[in-house]
């Protein structure tokens, strides 16, 4: 500690005498064995990591299926329905 | 969108080989994080590998959110880790940077070195997050909002450690 440094001082001057540092030779190369080591994923852990970022546009799409059958079925009942009355009118 | 941010998505869609490309861009700012609050760069470098290894475990399985960016959410799993080592860790021997080959300039190291040795003496009765908090202010120059972020803590909280971690390396001085 240099006489009558204040905190801030000695904060400014351990910062920049820090600011060089790096990583050791090797470093990346050793984060990525140690990744490595992890393992890779299985076909299975792979399809569904892949898979379900697709669920929301699936589930979108099967709402919008439900409520497409809806009205078809309702527009049959409708057809049905206007064709037994002009059968009765007949 | 920067070239972290298109790192994470490639390695999001499974390409392993692009969280190199994170790592070197980030790994010096980490390592040079990790050795302030460690207080030497050995277990700044064991701190931070681990750091590397769990983000990579949460981007494939899906759990990074994005609502940080990458750099805060590496941050922020650096801070994490260290304040845990540092709770759970006693100190390494002084030899165990030797074993480190830094692989950068013999002076800027030796100088390194020693500022890192002082700052860790003199830190060193400070709880992991009064120093976690003073190191990201006044060494890496975050503001109080950002510390918050990365601390996941409110800015009251990171002022009230920024407070009591300058009172008690005042009352240090005092006494010594």
């Amino acid at each position: 500690m240099i006489e009558h440094e204040d905190i801030e001082q000695r904060l400014a001057r351990l910062s920049g005498a820090t600011d060089a540092l790096r990583p050791s030779a090797g470093f990346s190369a050793r984060v990525m064995l140690a990744i490595d080591s992890e393992g890779a994923p299985s076909f299975l852990e792979a399809a569904w990591f892949s898979a379900r970022r697709l669920v929301p546009v699936a589930a979108i799409a099967a709402a919008l299926a439900v409520v497409w059958a809806v009205q078809v079925d309702n527009s049959v009942d409708d057809e049905l329905a206007t064709s037994y009355a002009a059968v009765e009118l007949e | 969108m920067d070239i972290l941010e298109k790192a994470v998505d490639r390695v999001l869609s499974g390409d392993r080989s692009a969280f190199q490309q994170i790592v070197d861009a980030t790994s010096q700012r980490l390592v040079r994080l990790g050795a302030r609050i460690m207080g030497n760069q050995a277990d700044a470098e064991d701190v931070v590998q681990e750091a590397y290894v769990k983000a990579y475990r949460a981007l494939t399985a899906g759990e990074f959110d994005r609502r940080s960016s990458t750099n805060t959410w590496l941050y922020r799993i650096v801070v994490n880790g260290a304040i845990d080592a540092k709770r759970s860790r006693k100190r390494r021997a002084e030899a165990s940077d030797e074993q480190v080959d830094p692989g950068w300039d013999g002076a800027a190291r030796a100088e390194a070195r020693v500022a890192l040795s002082e700052l860790d003496d003199w830190l060193a009765a400070l709880p992991p997050e009064q120093r976690v908090a003073l190191v990201l202010q006044s060494m890496e120059g975050l503001n109080n909002a950002e510390i918050a972020h990365i601390m996941g803590v409110s800015e009251g909280a990171v002022e009230q450690r920024l407070v009591r971690a300058r009172a008690a390396l005042r009352q240090k001085r005092e006494q010594s």
